[in-house]
């Protein structure tokens, strides 16, 4: 009786520790390709087109420095910060306060108006793309910074304003109410007492419009080509260029200088980014 | 009279409260309103107009009225109805692959020990990876010639795999490359919805004695229902707009055979100048969109009032 106790208690911890191993595994399974991504971008070009795979090398920052000042990346570095925090911004603000409105006040067709936010989300970019492209030509608008940040708002509103909904509707009704009691009008109670209480879920939703921003592809390629062109282009360009062959180290290093900023952020902030997932989720 | 006068006083007074009330109430959906008619309902009326249109390249403006016409020769292009159905084809595999290993990820990240919040927070990297430059560093990786996933399947013996240049192996690749890039999302929405699973119900399925077979299917996943439905509309609504990782890795080939739908549209447009038939191609792609996506709206929240 008692030896079959035991051997089911070490079946039971046995799987306990295959569990937490296939983890471990998995976790490094999907880690390995960005790692191989920052080792290449360290490596010279004798160094990466080898068989087997170069583990051991010399590291050298040659990739960066030649091609840094060549691909002109640090302005588009730049522009994608500019763009990411300021179609962000914009849209955190034009986003919470209608996320407040479909969540808290009674608004005839709010109802009718949320469906529509949710159903945007499904809008495929490229049927945004082609009048965004000829207005913006037409208006002397193309390749600037405004243009981008609107067009990003095109998705990051109704992201926003999804995602803090759900938080605004779980909140107290008492809050308004007392602060409305206090003599405060809807707008300074939303702005004085709603949005501190609910500032972990518009730092969530305002980290992820970030990242969502900073990665967007389609519209930077259609909407710029030169001064506003964000980090991305100048990623699809080295990764279709054709006439230069593989540019495999500058593909990583540039790679790396997209991807480090955002994974910085992310590691710094992941308990709301977390949350932020699990609420968006939940909360449709 | 008296009655008479007392009414037209405090009438207009009452109205224009009323009015000020209004305009609070709307004051907080004007900025978002007035952002998106611009940025969203206008495009898409104005995309629907060029679709029926010609339209000049002189002036980049619509010019005459041509009906149906871009619609008919859309419908009858062979690409485009191909890149349809290749989308079709990756979404069909893509979003089912993400969500099991999603959720399957998401109970090994679960287990209880010292470093489950290290192994968490590295599972976002992958997941905040452009998906330009994940289809970039997948590119290298699985390159026929100096990549290292062919010379690491080379050491069991398996030939090199031309991951990108054969037809169905380059589909395979998408998928695969995309779910490297999404798994870690599902998994992360997954694992912080199975913590927050009442304990007791476990407790009594335990108590009944019921194996685990019987608690994953009768317990763990009846109450997962709705997360689950919630997780797969949010990645279906990112996974329509597939276009970033098929550009940096396939560019749509080998010939059309990863060529998505978005791709296409951007080709004909911004290469082809086609700027037209782009448009009656993507109020198509529009359209189909928005009815599945309602479809699956529809069913995750049938699902989760059932559950």
């Amino acid at each position: 009786m008692s030896i079959a106790v035991r051997s089911h208690r070490t079946q039971k911890r046995t799987a306990h520790l295959v569990r937490i191993w296939a983890g471990v595994i998995v976790c490094l399974l999907f880690l390995f390709p960005v790692l191989w991504m920052v080792m290449t971008s360290f490596k010279l070009p004798k160094d990466i087109f080898t068989v087997p795979p170069t583990i051991f090398f010399t590291p050298t920052i040659e990739t960066y420095t030649s091609y840094l000042q060549y691909a002109d990346v640090p302005q588009r570095m730049l522009n994608t910060v500019i763009v990411a925090f300021g179609a962000s911004i914009v849209s955190i603000v034009a986003g919470a306060m209608a996320g407040y409105a479909l969540a808290r006040i009674r608004i005839r067709g709010a109802a009718t108006l949320g469906v529509l936010i949710l159903a945007s989300r499904g809008v495929p970019p490229i049927a945004l793309a082609v009048p965004m492209f000829l207005v913006a030509r037409n208006l002397g608008l193309a390749d600037t910074h405004i243009v981008l940040i609107l067009a990003y708002c095109s998705f990051l509103i109704p992201y926003v304003m999804w995602l803090l909904r759900g938080f605004f509707v779980a909140l107290p009704k008492e809050l308004e109410e007392a602060a409305q009691l206090d003599g405060c009008s809807r707008m300074g109670a939303f702005f004085r007492i709603i949005v501190p209480i609910s500032l972990p879920g518009i730092v969530s939703a305002l980290i992820f419009s970030v990242i969502l921003a900073w990665e967007e592809l389609l519209f930077a390629l259609v909407l710029t080509n030169n001064f506003a062109t964000t980090i991305p282009v100048a990623v699809a360009g080295i990764a279709g260029d054709t006439v230069n062959g593989a540019n495999w180290g500058a593909l990583a290093a540039v790679g790396t200088l997209t991807v480090i900023p955002v994974v910085i952020f992310a590691l710094l902030v992941q308990k709301w980014l977390i949350r932020g997932m699990a609420e968006g989720a939940t909360k449709g | 009279m008296a009655r008479l006068s007392s009414q037209t006083t405090t009438h207009p007074s009452r109205r224009r409260t009323h009015t000020i009330d209004l305009f609070s109430r709307w004051s907080f959906l004007t900025p978002a309103t007035v952002i998106l008619v611009a940025v969203l309902a206008y495009p898409i009326i104005y995309t629907i107009v060029i679709s029926f249109s010609e339209l000049s390249l002189a002036t980049f403006s619509p010019t005459s009225w041509v009906g149906l016409d871009h619609y008919i020769d859309a419908l009858t292009n062979r690409n485009f109805l191909n890149s349809i159905l290749v989308t079709g084809v990756y979404l069909l595999f893509a979003l089912p692959i993400q969500m099991l290993l999603g959720f399957g990820t998401a109970f090994l990240m679960n287990a209880e020990w010292k470093g489950r919040g290290v192994v968490r927070a590295l599972f976002l990297i992958p997941m905040v990876v452009a998906p330009v430059v994940a289809g970039g560093i997948w590119r290298q990786l699985l390159d026929p010639l100096w990549g290292a996933v062919n010379w690491f399947i080379g050491l069991f013996g398996a030939p090199a795999l031309d991951w990108l240049g054969d037809p169905t192996l380059a589909m395979i690749t998408i998928v695969l490359i995309d779910t490297w890039r999404w798994t870690p999302f599902v998994a992360l929405i997954a694992a912080a919805a199975m913590l927050s699973l009442p304990s007791d119900v476990f407790e009594a399925a335990r108590i009944d004695g019921a194996n685990w077979w019987q608690t994953l299917t009768k317990v763990t996943i009846p109450l997962l229902t709705p997360i689950i439905a919630a997780t797969f509309v949010v990645r279906w609504l990112g996974a329509v707009k597939m276009f970033d990782i098929v550009l940096a890795s396939t560019k749509g080939g080998p010939g059309q055979a990863t060529n998505v739908v978005n791709l296409y549209i951007y080709e004909e447009a911004f290469r082809g100048l086609h700027f037209a038939e782009a448009s009656a191609m993507s109020v198509v792609v529009l359209v189909i969109t928005m009815v599945l996506t309602a479809v699956f709206l529809r069913m995750s929240n049938k699902l989760e009032e059932k559950f």
